[in-house]
């Protein structure tokens, strides 16, 4: 594509940011045309964020400039940003928790009003989300967040719409509801941006693809002149090989004669009820279903968070129901987080501690003074084995890119040697390169014996790495798949509680497999 | 029946029953309390209270903190006072004391809003400094023989046995509700304070609506500066010593979070009635007013903690209600 052609809405041109030595963006341009959806994909680290926060006027560029409609932006001035009509959704909602949903929407405008009122309840009749306006913002869920924000954007007319991955926190009636309105909204001629790490969706959405790499355009275009191969491989660094796709570990050598590891009874909590699931020793278990199905909600229960309302959880035929957490995780049962800034990290520590806090209670780098030199090998350990991309053990974690985060995260909870462990969207928000590493050390740790209940919302990752899945539905399990039942269309009409495959027609978002962006080396 | 619930909801309703509870509860142990006279009295006596906690509302409001509204309030009425006493008209003081209000908060204001230091150290730091400064100023000693007039206009009443001051600062503090929950602009202070990042990228201008918080604050620290001096009719060095955990508990005893975002002033102004009662409240009780420190502090405490736990138990409660109304009940699975 041609740059700075005068007919764009958005013209990046020749941005470059550095954070100390890092160069982050390496001169960036960018155009993007009314009634264009330009999908900007890249893998973690590669500089998606940094850019929207210069075109949001978030960070003052090094170099280069943004212009809306030709005219120039003031940099660093997220008014002049909004001013320009550009509106960013962010990926994790940010909204004023203890207001009400109306507010939340109308703060910042100039319009009287009841002229806000008429104008809000326009766009939600337009786009047909219901909202009870007066709601607190505390108490909606994520993916109502994620559409609060949306609705906000939508509100300001913009002219250029960021979306930061809009998808990863909503339903499957949310996502065809959110395509329709992208949909709508080109035709009115607005330019997006559509950030997203779901290639299913590229083909689906996008009129444009544009790939980041290292702080570079790596490649863009029309998205017709690209297969999906085209993307993966221009994704990936250059020096690894892509589509290297084989099928993940047979499920021959679990021994389901002997007793399980794991056995779930009837167990109920918080927003499930009486579950009923058993985990072989070695065994992957995939647990698949929508956005506030109850998945996380049972771990964390098995994990000691919230109260139990009734059955047991056995491990290894012994009752840890309702114990403690610390005394869970000594049992031999851990949990990784789905959220991981809010719950898995330490992010003003160094890697070598986040890798290594598990390991303080139990007294095994020393019992009063820590053993450095130990701590430091476990770390160098793991850092090597997940290949996490750190300067040092001695980088702060709060500065990592999600994927390595997540790499960190894993390890600590494997440093236990723990017997169960419980990944909740192991992957979410991780790019191709970084998931295929975390897929081979999960195939890895269960030869070792460990078995992995392993929560996703990523119906291929189930496919890839399971043994046996079962989906839950409205705080139910309500199906259960052998490794060969195991298919994507199986686990999405289970997900969306139908049970009957040729049911699947109802659902209108239809999904496109998209297999071939997994990376295996294991 | 939803502004009835709205009303139930409100913590400064429940901070006025509060009130109402504690003046009724000394009435009963010393009937000699409850004449119109002593009971004006304790709104009378809050209103150099009420400024300050007022003034403290909103930087907690923005998600911030102003500890250094005591000193502030001891160098205005040492400023003003000196004038007074040396025969400058009263208009040329209050304004010199006003500009002293206003600098202070626009120092605070640098600090936090345009610097980004912790709030708390950097008020604290500047509560040292203006403490100094007044001693300095006053060399130590006492500020006395203020015009008698200024003196005499503390006690004239407007409404009944409630003075002036108490019905104009009662006016404003309705204005400032006011103008903080039904203008556009004034719940940005609010806005900002639940969450700062949000607010930056639907385009709020965040750090002057800071800078303003603490203008303010200054200004109103400043005018209960002004009213102390005609109230008290002297000022040592140590006036206004003490008067931030004054305004903070008034603020969270009316509602106000100490993480920002919640509250209205008008809770506010009733925790600062309280806590002016108090003191007053303890002569009736038979109690030296050696006290009073001792129990602003335990109220505060008291009231924090329990606020903490309510907080808890409420997002527990939404949070299991939000989950359990996903669970599908008994075998209805399509």
């Amino acid at each position: 594509m041609e740059h700075g052609r005068d007919d764009a809405l958005l013209s990046v041109r020749g941005v470059r940011k550095s954070f100390g030595p890092n160069e982050v963006l390496k001169g960036i341009s960018l155009d993007v045309m009314p009634g264009e959806v330009c999908a900007l994909i890249g893998g973690n680290g590669a500089g998606k964020s940094t850019l929207m926060k210069i075109i949001m006027g978030i960070y003052n560029p090094d170099a280069g400039e943004v212009l809306v409609c030709g005219k120039r932006v003031d940099a660093g001035r997220p008014r002049a940003s909004l001013g320009h009509g550009i509106y960013m959704v962010p990926q994790e909602p940010m909204l004023f928790p203890n207001m009400t949903v109306r507010e939340n929407v109308t703060m910042g405008f100039a319009a009287k009003k009841p002229v806000l009122d008429r104008e809000l309840s326009r766009v939600m009749d337009e786009i047909g989300w219901g909202f009870d306006l007066e709601r607190t913002a505390s108490t909606l869920s994520v993916a109502e967040q994620g559409m609060v924000e949306i609705l906000r954007g939508l509100m300001r007319h913009p002219k250029i719409l960021i979306l930061d991955e809009p998808t990863s926190a909503l339903t499957f009636d949310e996502v065809s509801s959110l395509f329709s309105i992208i949909g709508r909204l080109r035709g009115t001629g607005i330019g997006i941006i559509y950030i997203t790490h779901r290639m299913a969706e590229i083909f689906q959405i996008s009129t444009s693809v544009a790939i980041l790499r290292d702080g570079a355009v790596a490649m863009q275009g029309p998205i017709g002149s690209f297969t999906r191969e085209d993307l993966v491989r221009a994704l990936l660094p250059s020096d690894t090989k892509a589509g290297k796709c084989q099928a993940a570990g047979t499920s021959c050598d679990i021994d389901y004669g002997k007793p399980p590891v794991l056995e779930l009874r009837n167990l109920s909590g918080y927003g499930f009820r009486e579950i009923n699931l058993k985990i072989w020793p070695g065994e992957i278990v995939g647990l698949a279903g929508v956005v506030g199905a109850g998945r996380t909600e049972m771990a964390t229960t098995i994990f000691g968070r919230s109260k139990v309302l009734g059955g047991s959880v056995l491990l290894d035929g012994q009752d840890i129901t309702g114990r403690r957490t610390r005394n869970i995780i000594a049992a031999g049962v851990n949990y990784v987080p789905e959220d991981r800034f809010r719950d898995g990290l330490f992010c003003m520590r160094d890697v070598e501690e986040n890798t290594t806090s598990a390991l303080l209670g139990e007294g095994a780098l020393g019992a009063v003074f820590l053993d450095g030199g130990k701590a430091g090998l476990v770390t160098r350990r793991y850092v090597e084995t997940f290949r996490t991309k750190v300067t040092g053990i001695s980088q702060e974690v709060g500065g990592l890119s999600g994927g390595n985060q997540q790499k960190i995260v894993i390890a600590r909870t494997f440093s236990t040697s723990p017997r169960v462990v419980i990944l909740d969207e192991p992957t979410r928000g991780i790019d191709a390169a970084a998931r295929g590493d975390v897929y081979a050390v999960l195939q890895q740790l269960r030869k070792t014996g460990v078995s992995i209940l392993l929560i996703s919302s990523d119906m291929e990752e189930i496919v890839e790495l399971a043994d046996r899945a079962v989906t839950m539905f409205r705080g139910r399990i309500n199906a259960e798949f052998s490794k060969q039942e195991i298919s994507q269309d199986n686990l999405m009409s289970a997900a969306f509680g139908m049970r009957s495959q040729k049911s699947s027609g109802e659902v209108q978002y239809t999904w496109v497999p998209s297999k071939s962006y997994s990376r295996h080396e294991a | 029946m939803g502004t009835l619930k709205k009303l139930l909801k409100a913590r400064s309703l429940s901070s006025a029953v509060f009130l109402a509870a504690l003046l009724l509860a000394v009435g009963a142990v010393n009937p000699s309390f409850l004449s119109p006279s002593n009971v004006s009295a304790c709104f009378n006596t809050s209103v150099v209270y009420t400024l300050v906690a007022v003034g403290m509302a909103f930087t907690l409001l923005v998600g911030e903190i102003d500890v250094s509204v005591g000193a502030n309030l001891g160098l205005v009425a040492a400023v003003v006072g000196t004038m007074l006493r040396d025969g400058q008209p009263l208009a040329s003081a209050c304004l010199v004391g006003i500009l002293i209000g206003v600098v202070i908060g626009c120092i605070n204001a640098w600090g936090v809003a345009v610097m980004g230091a912790p709030s708390l150290i950097f008020t604290l730091g500047a509560n040292g400094v203006l403490r100094g400064i007044v001693y300095l100023y006053t060399n130590g000693a006492w500020v006395e023989n203020l015009p008698k007039g200024f003196k005499d206009f503390s006690s004239v009443t407007a409404v009944g046995s409630l003075t002036v001051y108490f019905c104009a600062v009662f006016v404003l503090v309705l204005a400032i509700h006011l103008i903080l929950t039904r203008t556009r602009h004034g719940r940005y202070f609010a806005a900002v304070g639940d969450n700062a990042q949000a607010a930056t990228l639907v385009g709020l201008p965040t750090r002057r609506i800071k800078v303003l918080a603490y203008v303010l604050c200054g200004v109103l620290s400043a005018l209960g500066g002004i009213i102390f001096c005609s109230r008290i009719g002297f000022v040592t060095p140590m006036s206004g010593n003490g008067y931030e955990m004054k305004a903070v508990a008034a603020c969270v005893l009316g509602g106000i979070s100490l993480l920002g975002g919640v509250g209205s002033v008008i809770g506010s102004a009733i925790g600062a009635v309280i806590m002016a009662s108090i003191s007053y409240l303890l002569v009736f009780m038979g109690f030296s007013s050696n006290y009073d420190n001792a129990i602003t502090g335990v109220i505060l405490i008291v009231i924090v903690v329990v606020d903490a736990l309510l907080q808890h138990r409420t997002s527990k409660r939404n949070r299991r209600a939000r989950l359990d109304a996903r669970v599908s009940m008994g075998g209805d699975i399509r």
